[in-house]
């Protein structure tokens, strides 16, 4: 049995609020997400809507931002839907903190910390909109 | 997002309370600011009622972080729990911030130097 969530919110950042807060009501739901995994949805979640609002509907009209859960008794699959320009997601370098502070390149840690919080990420552009899609697995994963 | 502040001896002690994202860090980061641009150059950094920070959170750390040094002084981390610390940890910034358990002793931090 699946179930559902889905929240459409306008493109902007007062909204990232809301979107951590569909996440945070729809784990309570499900005892087998537990916190770590229900604060990694959030953050994978806040930091690719930060991106879609601040670079791909950047010189547009602002848009909106639907973002779909669908838990199942294994994962949990994440689509976050908008159609602003195009912006496909690449894993970063593991940032090099200890290279110094003034050469700490801050942008790479959207990313970096979306493909350390979920376990698969896929990109398709349509014209239906864009669709970042995250798998999250449940339950004990070796080495993970 | 809600600040509070609470100078001890010549250390500056600011709780943020609530989730620090995109939106929210702006707010963190003109208040932290404005302390450095009065010449407050020691400050604790309290988390311990923050349930959410994003790269936004790690923006203003470094920020407020790299101005406080230059000024002579330091930013401190004191009381990250959960998803936070976590955050922290594998961002690597726990290798070049000095964090600690409790406000407490990050404060007593500066006194023992």
């Amino acid at each position: 049995v699946a179930s559902r969530y889905q929240i459409t919110c306008a493109a902007e950042l007062e909204s990232l609020a809301a979107f951590r807060e569909l996440i945070n009501s729809a784990c309570r739901q499900h005892p087998q997400v537990d916190r770590q995994t229900c604060y990694d949805l959030q953050l994978a979640v806040d930091e690719a809507c930060t991106n879609v609002i601040t670079h791909g509907y950047a010189g547009m009209n602002p848009g909106s931002i639907i973002l779909a859960l669908v838990f199942v008794p294994q994962q949990v699959l994440v689509t976050i839907t908008d159609f602003g320009h195009p912006f496909e997601p690449y894993e970063p370098p593991v940032p090099d903190v200890q290279a110094g502070l003034e050469d700490l390149p801050m942008g790479g840690f959207g990313l970096f910390f979306i493909y350390q919080a979920m376990d698969e990420i896929s990109y398709r552009t349509a014209e239906d909109g864009n669709h970042l899609t995250f798998l999250k697995r449940l339950g004990p994963i070796p080495g993970k | 997002v809600e600040i509070q502040e609470k100078k001890v001896d010549q250390t500056l002690v600011v709780s943020v309370v609530g989730s620090i994202d995109a939106h929210t860090a702006e707010q963190v980061l003109s208040f932290l600011r404005q302390r450095v641009s009065g010449g407050q150059s020691q400050f604790v950094l309290d988390l311990g009622q923050v349930d959410f920070m994003s790269s936004a959170g790690l923006r203003v750390i470094v920020d407020i972080l790299r101005k406080s040094r230059n000024q002579g002084g330091d930013l401190r981390l004191a009381s990250a729990q959960g998803g936070v610390e976590n955050t922290l940890v594998i961002s690597g910034f726990t290798r070049v911030i000095k964090t600690y358990p409790t406000v407490e002793a990050a404060v007593g931090s500066f006194g023992s130097e």
